[in-house]
């Protein structure tokens, strides 16, 4: 809602003008202020064009608008369905896993992690690169699985891709 | 309104056959994780193992963690485990939870405690505690991660007992390393308790049996009957596994055995079929009475009406046949018929699973392969898909020994179809092969002239690991490629093929060993090249032979030989002959000829041939004095004493010895005879001076003359000889002559 004080005030002035033009002085015109409520920039999930050497992946590259037309989601379960409850305990927990994951498999993630919830079960589909030994990895595997089902007391499932570098979409 | 809650689980699945190109479901489904040999399989599964153990000991040591219960019902095992008792204070209730958490020592503490405070313990708590220390022998029972040694009440360290412990899987090995000791706590508290029962009785007679006190426990049985009192049916079948212990003769050991039986009889306790089985398993110890009292036991648990499982069939099969190395050896003419028999019996009843019977299905179908009796075996496998058989096949390197003497049968016995079958069927989802079997699995593509597939074999062979095991895939793989003439695309396969196995040869990667090259591998090798026509590659694999020493055939040179003249390439036929005569080779005079004869060649391809054959003559001129030695040294000594022969023998040995230099020279010297030869020629003086010049010649090129003299002469003799050598020596100025 932009208001100008200069067209009203431009009138008022120009009453009074006409009204002191008929004394003596003559009133200098005011500059007009514009002001308008902040609208900052989306930066959500964006990463902004730079010198054009930051390998980004798809999943980085492409920004929230995009979802459902050029990504997919990264957390699949039904709290968000109408008539549903639950969808922020299945937020915090999707953040612990996150954070879990990133720090247990430290170095190893070529993109973010997929959460699904089937029945009971929660299937974490992760994609990893080829830095470690495979044995390394299942130890790691199974280690995981393991904790997460005794923290969550429900089956947790490792679903694991690898890669041999992570898959740079463009460089930004 | 279903049956049970996993009856759609079960119909789904029934629909889903196994998916032979997965790995197993275990294992996650990507390639970099696929386990392609079988100790990667093993080294998968078990690092995965050891992270849910990782696991479980960090939810066990801070639980206060993972008490927060989302789940709705309650889900009782993924709850940590709780394995410090609640009660603390002394009295029943205590030593019940101490009993139900397995704790042995702390148990008997707690009852020691209890009667000091002058409590009694019900007959029952103290049967439970009886039974506890008896089945634990004694001891706390070892858990995988408890590596900690445990401290006692009385605030000893006392150290976990069994030494050797392997992440818990091993748990059962241990307990049988245990043995019972004299002052137990078992028998002591039996001793102090004030009345006894027959479970009291069975309790201990049971954990003797278990832990390896046989007679004790037939002492306590005795007392037991002295008082009166009837065991029940699982004290006679500790009796019954027993009794073998106890006696030495076969007669008496089963003479035991009946009379055990016939008491279980007289008291009226009904024998169950694990006792007939501990019956079977201690007939085994007895010797040849087995045999003929096996299928009586069989016969009587008909008639009781007990049906046997596959424990018996074990056991009756162990009767009769023993192992040996690569199969089973039939113990006498009636064993041939057990196996059908067995078979026959079991399909005939319904599957009964027994844990620890793993080994009954390995043998069966090795007796089906000692048997060479296909039809059988299938019925063997198809048991396989029979309910929970499949548990049978035990722990994987089991599993893999089945399914290689079942493939190793199949190779034998069926044609190449329904092996190739079988193998894409078994392999690699089932089991991985081991050299062996990919051996049969070669002689049957060679049986049924199927050489064709010899190169994705190898590339099979290649990715499970086998090349580099062990030098005989590749060569047997390098020698049926090299044996047959095939038209030209398989030629050509066979020739992308030979240099695979080559890379597998030469050097690998710093992880892999890397074999040697065989001269026979380097001939196969090159006659594939040659016969699909690269005869550039063929001509670098000449050029290892020399590098690596070895040598090659005579027909491998023809062949080049042959080549070369299709390709008109004179200079590469005189390199051969020139190549044949530095491995000295017989053929090279043949060689030779064949290339004068058949080729245009220039001037200096000549004279290199010419200077080939005058080697070739030196070399036959070396070969006959070779003979002329021989023929020497067959002469007696007497004949050396005569001086002029001693002269003439000498001159032709030097004359032969500057045509040959002068090291050669002085190591033929060193047969024995010829040291005597020398050691005469020594006195003469004029002999001595030629034999100083030969050394001198020879030191000229550089030789280790001192050394070899040395060698050649005894102390006294050498001295003499010495002077004189170093008196020509220094004359002329040598260094080294010492």
């Amino acid at each position: 809602m932009a208001v100008s004080f200069g067209g009203a005030g431009l009138i008022l002035a120009n009453h009074a003008v006409a009204h002191m033009s008929r004394t003596l002085c003559a009133v200098p015109r005011a500059r007009a202020i514009h002001s308008t409520a902040v609208c900052c920039k989306h930066q959500a999930a964006r990463i902004r064009v730079g010198k054009g050497d930051k390998p980004v992946t798809y999943e980085e590259a492409h920004p929230p608008h995009h979802i459902a037309h050029r990504k997919g989601w990264l957390s699949q379960h039904t709290s968000n369905l109408d008539r549903e409850t639950g969808a922020a305990e299945r937020t915090v927990e999707d953040i612990f896993i996150r954070r879990f994951i990133f720090g247990t498999f430290h170095g190893l993630l070529a993109n973010e992690l997929v959460i699904k919830r089937r029945g009971n079960m929660l299937v974490v589909c992760a994609l990893f690169t080829q830095k470690i030994p495979a044995y390394k990895l299942y130890f790691l595997i199974g280690y995981t699985e393991t904790l997460l089902s005794y923290f969550y007391k429900c089956p947790v499932k490792m679903e694991v891709q690898t890669v041999k570098d992570k898959v740079v979409y463009k460089y930004l | 309104y279903f049956r049970n809650e996993l009856a759609v689980l079960q119909a789904l699945s029934s629909t889903v056959q196994r998916d032979p190109t997965a790995s197993h479901y275990r294992f996650q489904d990507d390639p970099y994780l696929t386990p392609r040999t079988a100790s990667e399989f093993k080294l998968f599964s078990l690092s995965q193992e050891s992270g849910r153990n990782a696991a479980k000991y960090i939810i066990n040591t801070y639980p206060n963690f993972f008490l927060k219960d989302y789940a709705e019902p309650h889900i009782p095992c993924l709850m940590p485990e709780s394995l410090q008792p609640k009660v603390t204070e002394v009295c029943e209730a205590g030593l019940r939870e101490l009993i139900h958490l397995r704790k042995v020592r702390s148990a008997v503490d707690m009852y020691d405690r209890l009667l000091q405070a002058g409590t009694v313990v019900s007959l029952e708590l103290t049967n439970n505690l009886l039974d506890l220390i008896c089945f634990y022998g004694d001891q706390d029972p070892v858990q995988g991660d408890q590596a900690e040694p445990e401290k006692t009440a009385e605030g000893e360290v006392v150290q976990d007992p069994a030494p050797r412990r392997k992440e818990g899987r091993f748990r059962k090995s241990d307990s049988l390393h245990r043995t019972w000791r004299k002052d137990n706590n078992a028998e002591r508290i039996f001793h102090l308790m004030p009345e006894r029962n027959e479970r009291s009785y069975g309790a201990l007679i049971r954990g003797m049996v278990k832990y390896g006190a046989h007679s004790k426990a037939f002492d306590l049985y005795t007392d037991m009957q002295n008082n009166r009192m009837a065991a029940d049916v699982h004290a006679f079948n500790a009796l019954i596994a027993a009794a073998p212990e106890v006696r030495q003769k076969y007669s008496e050991k089963w003479d035991l055995i009946a009379e055990m039986l016939k008491q279980m009889n007289k008291l009226g306790v009904r024998p169950t079929l694990l006792t007939f089985n501990t019956v079977l398993k201690s007939l085994l110890r007895c010797g040849p009475l087995s045999r003929a009292l096996v299928l009586q036991v069989l016969g009587e648990m008909k008639a009781l009406g007990i049906e046997p499982s596959l424990a018996t069939y074990y056991h009756i099969l162990v009767a009769f046949y023993r192992q040996g190395e690569w199969g089973f050896i039939p113990k006498n003419k009636y064993s041939l018929g057990m196996v059908p028999l067995c078979i026959h019996l079991y399909l005939h009843t319904p599957a009964r699973w027994e844990p620890g019977r793993s080994v009954l299905i390995v043998l069966l179908c090795l007796q089906c392969c000692s048997l060479k009796d296909l039809g059988l075996a299938y019925r063997v496998h198809s048991l396989l898909n029979v309910g929970d058989n499949w548990k049978l096949l035990g722990n994987p390197s089991r599993e893999g020994f089945y399914y290689g003497s079942l493939f190793n049968l199949v190779c034998m016995m069926e044609n190449i179809g329904v092996v190739l079958q079988w193998y894409r069927d078994l392999v690699p989802s089932l089991f991985y092969p081991n050299s062996h079997t990919m051996r049969d699995l070669l002689q049957a593509l060679d049986a049924d002239n199927r050489l064709d597939l010899i190169p994705e074999i190898w590339k099979d062979v290649k990715q499970l690991g086998l090349a580099t095991v062990s030098g005989d895939l590749a060569e047997e793989v390098l020698a049926l490629m090299a044996r047959d003439e095939h038209s030209p695309e398989i030629q050509e396969s066979f020739a992308n093929c030979a240099l695979a196995v080559k890379a597998v040869y030469g050097h690998g990667e710093q992880s892999q060993a890397t074999l040697d090259f065989t001269a026979s591998a380097l001939c196969n090798m090159a006659t594939i090249l040659l016969a699909a026509g690269r005869t550039d590659q063929a001509w670098e694999i000449l050029q290892l032979f020399k590098a690596n020493n070895r040598v090659p055939s005579e027909k491998l040179l023809d062949e080049f030989l042959n080549s070369a003249k299709s390709g008109s390439n004179s200079e590469q036929a005189v390199t051969l002959v020139q190549m044949s005569s530095s491995f000295s080779l017989p053929a090279t005079a043949r060689l030779a000829q064949r290339v004068e004869q058949e080729f245009d060649l220039s001037e200096e391809q000549k004279k290199a041939l010419q200077d080939v054959e005058a080697t070739i003559l030196s070399d036959a001129a070396r070969l006959s004095a070779q003979l002329v030695h021989e023929l020497r040294r067959q002469l007696q000594v007497a004949v050396l004493d005569a001086v002029g022969g001693v002269r003439e023998q000498f001159e032709r040995i030097h004359v032969v010895g500057r045509e040959l230099g002068g090291r050669r020279h002085l190591l033929r010297l060193e047969k024995k005879h010829r040291l005597q030869a020398v050691a005469r020629l020594v006195d003469h003086g004029d002999a001595a001076r030629q034999f100083a010049d030969a050394i001198e010649a020879g030191a000229q090129r550089g030789l280790a003359v001192d050394t070899a003299l040395q060698r050649l002469f005894g102390q006294r003799r050498g001295e003499r000889l010495c002077k004189l050598v170093l008196a020509t020596a220094v004359s002329d100025g040598l260094d080294g002559a010492r």
